[in-house]
């Protein structure tokens, strides 16, 4: 399985795979929009995307029409879309996604589905809703590893599959079209009619043991309890999601320059490290550097790095053996090198 | 008026009348709140070299434009005197629901002069203003206080800001306390103190007023998204307490009284580990979505808060290792009052004294460096004054002075502030805020360690550019402490005046600009200044501690790095050109002239 997954993982991001959040279903029980309950000071949508930016370069929201779309849209996307934005202000924070529209509304997953995988327009996409607090990388990095010989792969979690934590191949689109016009609105009417591959529940507990991926919410109760567990998690170690660092390290490459990159604050305490020895080709600069150290703690991605993996983010400095401070990511690293991954804001 | 209420509220003590003033708009426009309001209202108020301990010296608490406007981490308000600690201004801020009720009673300041006969506290509920006894108050700690107001005006929504027996018994660095929070540094507690006055207690019904509400909801709502982005990750993740690993490891933590800039017990004491290890809950003022600070568990409380400030000063600056003891000092200080800076500063001063057998009263405590015990129980009786307590009371500066010799060569103050956890030697801008600060030695007023930690210039070596670049800085913060802004926000900028001056205008009407502001902050500090020359400055008050040019760092990244006497003049020549002072540091009637400050100021004084 390492060399499968090496493979996908090339650049420390899944290869031509995009991943889809469908937003659009209905939160009559919660009596809020799921997409936007708050954890942690910020609307869940926004974790769920910045965390699968760290495995996917691309990601799609699909949204219902109307109001829900016009507030997803302040959220996430990078283009001003109020008119009385403040002048000169760019919006500094905002991942980058692709917002569609469920083109009709209501059609369940299956609609969204299949709008996420038209404008997605990779190969492959994993497709999960908004109202998931834990997802779980590691396991999301092993059901898109097994897409190489299928169409579909579908967890079957407590006797059930699980198809809003399934990856689907683009090619499942024109049957989707189908069954949206046959009216034939449950995805599971898919896995009969293409290579699907199921994934049982022991190879699922491998990654994630409680199931916890699978945790949607659906009333302000679920609600309640998700915060608590989201809190537990954060006491334990600042977020859910540590466990792709044990998939993903690989071993150094050959080069010529090694380094030590020291992890301070947030990122020290999201990659449960003090330090990480990198071994680099000749010539590498420290962008090299933040692309190695992405690759080994992808948890560090779309947080403590910037999604591409070539810069860190903007609350982030990098100082270069405790003595330069260093903003330009071009610059040569030197063997023996210490790195420090520190906060930008020195405030105290 | 939008922004303001436009007026005063003036409490004289003595007489225990009291009497609402208006405010003009030109002065509030041009100091904005704040600080900046705080400032010209002392200037105008204290009467020229007044004792910092006198009656007539004004405590001066000050609410802001931005206050009450939903704008993230607005919830602040200023109190401005003479600090009886430097003999300068002191301006200091808290935060939270008292900031807000302050201005929900429909002023802008409130100025308290005099001393009451016996212990008292002011109640203010809306227009009515009473002086009530506060004998039942006294010797309780400010959050006890607190507690015993509310009930005993049954008024559970009432907001207090108290001090702690600390400030009852003129400790110079006694703080005054809100909800936890302190207007911590020189000494505001301490003239509260002397003024028989042991709280302050709100309950205002006056709304706030905005010229463009829905503009000002947009920029509000633009901001807060912004304050959850990775720029405030430190502060929402881990609290100011993430300071201290990486400064150690930069060489650039204060230690055993600044004799060295790295601690060999860091990582014990890092906020990592306190964050993994000690974590109770995380909190913040009102009004605000960054919320930094951190409540750690200790073996002996459930929640503590603690700051890096707090951190340093209790812990490697002392010697001390273990967090247990420091969330243990970091109560104390909580319960009694008391700045944790300058208690830090003054007990490290006083632990290398013993050390070298200059403090024969320390050997009864035992107090060295590291010694827990003794920093414990030293600490009641600073707030308490009695037996070495009392020397220590008085701060550093004056402490040394009283014992003379070479110890004064290590009391680490500047104008008698005890200096922040920001190595100076390491950190070659800081060194110069440090210097020239109106405050003293403050991390605060101007973040010139910002500059350092940038990238945009060489930390460990000194150069004149350093001068506009803490100008800029100094300036910068008088406008973030004025209008108020928490500095935690600053970076959630793109053009900070820019945004701000937009903001301004909205919230006031006042159409406003970058310009304007950046004016406004240049006034403001140089304001700040006039009325220190006014109270006797003189260029030697602008200097780092002996030791800070005379002894090279020892340890770590930064070993052998030091700060030369010809490298400090050199900078704070620059600082005086870059302000267009003169090059003795004192400022041109030119320039007073060009900032509008002594017109403003004699039309002040007809008030
Ligand atoms: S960032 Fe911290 S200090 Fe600033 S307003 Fe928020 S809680 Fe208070």
């Amino acid at each position: 399985m390492m060399r499968e997954l090496e493979r996908i993982n090339r650049d420390g991001i899944i290869a031509d795979a995009a991943a889809i959040i469908l937003s659009g279903g209905k939160s009559s029980r919660m009596g809020q929009p799921k997409a936007l309950l708050i954890f942690d000071g910020e609307p869940l949508i926004l974790h769920i995307v910045r965390k699968l930016q760290s495995l996917f370069t691309d990601v799609v929201v699909v949204a219902a029409p109307g109001e829900q779309f016009v507030e997803l849209s302040s959220l996430l996307c990078s283009q001003p879309d109020q008119p009385n934005e403040l002048s000169e202000l760019k919006k500094p924070n905002k991942p980058k996604v692709k917002l569609v529209r469920d083109e009709v509304a209501h059609q369940g997953p299956v609609g969204g589905i299949y709008y996420g995988l038209r404008a997605a327009g990779r190969e492959v996409a994993f497709v999960t809703s908004c109202d998931v607090p834990f997802l779980n990388l590691a396991l999301i990095f092993y059901l898109t590893s097994q897409i190489s010989n299928h169409d579909v792969v579908v967890p079957h979690w407590q006797g059930r599959f699980q198809p809003l934590h399934a990856v689907y191949r683009r090619t499942v689109a024109p049957l989707l079209k189908e069954q949206l016009e046959r009216g034939e609105l449950r995805p599971i009417y898919l896995y009969g009619k293409v290579r699907t591959c199921e994934i049982p529940e022991e190879e699922i507990r491998r990654f994630d043991p409680e199931g916890l991926s699978f945790l949607n919410m659906n009333s302000p109760e679920d609600y309640e309890a998700a915060l608590t567990r989201w809190e537990e998690k954060r006491l334990q170690g600042l977020g859910p999601d540590s466990q792709l660092s044990a998939f993903s390290s690989k071993p150094s490459r050959e080069g010529s320059v090694s380094c030590t990159v020291e992890l301070f604050g947030v990122a020290r305490l999201l990659a449960k490290t003090t330090e990480v020895s990198l071994s680099l080709a000749h010539g590498a600069t420290l962008s090299d550097v933040y692309s190695a150290l992405a690759e080994r703690l992808p948890i560090l991605v779309g947080r403590v790095i910037t999604p591409d993996a070539g810069n860190l983010s903007s609350g982030y400095a990098c100082n270069v053996n405790g003595i330069d401070f260093v903003r330009n990511s071009n610059v040569k690293v030197n063997p023996g090198d210490r790195i420090f991954i520190i906060s930008a804001d020195a405030g105290g | 008026m939008y922004g303001f209420h436009g007026r005063l509220l003036h409490v004289d003590l003595n007489t225990g009348g009291n009497s609402w003033l208006d405010l003009e708009q030109s002065r509030l426009r041009a100091f904005l709140g704040g600080v900046g309001l705080g400032t010209s209202l002392l200037y105008d108020f204290a009467p020229p070299g007044v004792e910092p301990f006198s009656p007539a010296n004004p405590l001066i608490f000050t609410s802001a434009p931005l206050v009450g406007t939903g704008l993230t981490t607005t919830a602040k308000y200023a109190v401005v005197t003479k600090s009886p600690l430097t003999g300068f201004i002191a301006d200091s801020l808290s935060s939270s629901f008292f900031a807000l009720e302050l201005k929900r009673i429909g002023l802008d300041a409130l100025v308290i002069t005099g001393q009451a006969a016996s212990a008292a506290y002011v109640c203010i509920s809306d227009e009515k203003v009473e002086i009530r006894d506060g004998s039942r108050l006294w010797g309780k700690s400010p959050s006890e206080s607190e507690s015993m107001i509310r009930s005993e005006l049954k008024d559970p929504a009432a907001r207090v800001a108290a001090i702690g027996p600390a400030g009852e018994n003129r400790v110079r660095f006694a703080t005054i306390s809100n909800e936890g929070r302190h207007a911590g540094r020189g000494g505001v507690g301490a003239v509260m103190g002397s003024k028989n006055l042991k709280a302050v207690a709100l309950r205002g019904r006056c709304g706030v007023s905005v010229a463009d509400p829905q503009g000002v909801e947009e920029i509000a709502e633009i901001v807060r998204r912004r304050s959850l982005g990775p720029v405030t990750d430190k502060y929402r993740n881990i609290g100011t307490v993430a300071n201290l690993a990486v400064f150690n490891r930069l060489g650039t933590l204060p230690t055993r009284n600044f004799q060295q800039s790295t601690f060999e017990h860091a990582e014990a004491l890092s906020g990592e580990s306190l964050t993994e290890n000690n974590f109770s809950r995380r909190h913040g003022c009102a009004s605000c979505t960054i919320r930094c600070e951190r409540l750690f568990k200790s073996l002996s409380r459930d929640q503590q808060r603690l700051e890096y400030e707090t951190l340093f000063a209790l812990g490697p600056l002392c010697g001390i290792e273990e967090p247990e003891v420091v969330l243990q000092a970091a109560h104390l200080c909580d319960l009694y009052g008391l700045d944790t800076i300058s208690t830090g500063g003054t007990l490290a001063w006083a632990m290398e004294c013993a050390e070298k057998g200059l403090l024969a009263e320390a050997n009864d405590f035992g107090l060295r460096f590291g010694k827990a015990e003794a920093l414990l129980a030293i600490i009641p009786t600073i707030a308490g004054r009695s037996g070495l307590g009392a020397l220590l009371a008085e701060g550093s500066r004056r402490a040394a002075a009283e014992i003379g010799g070479e110890t004064m060569h290590w009391a680490m103050h500047v104008k008698g502030l005890e200096l922040p956890g920001y190595e100076p030697r390491s950190l070659k801008t800081m060194a110069l805020g440090l210097a020239v600060s109106p405050r003293g030695a403050c991390h605060n007023r101007s973040g010139a360690y910002e500059v350092d930690f940038s990238g945009q210039v060489d930390r460990l070596s000194a150069d004149p550019g350093r001068g506009a670049l803490v100008v800029a800085s100094e300036n910068f913060a008088a406008v973030l402490d004025s209008l108020i802004i928490c500095k935690f926000l600053r970076k959630c900028f793109t053009d900070f005046y820019a945004e701000a001056a937009e903001l301004f205008s909205k919230v006031t009407g006042w159409p406003s600009s970058s310009m304007e502001l950046h004016r406004i902050g240049e006034r403001i500090h140089t304001l700040k200044k006039l009325f220190n020359v006014r109270e006797g400055w003189q260029p030697e008050d602008d200097w780092l501690p002996a030791r800070v040019l005379d002894e090279t760092l020892p340890t770590g990244v930064v070993q052998g790095v030091g700060l030369t006497a010809g490298e400090l003049r050199e900078m704070i020549q620059a600082y005086y050109q870059a302000r267009e002072w003169d090059e003795n540091g004192f400022i041109p009637e030119k320039k007073l002239k060009e900032l509008g400050i002594s017109t403003m100021q004699n039309e002040n004084c007809k008030m």
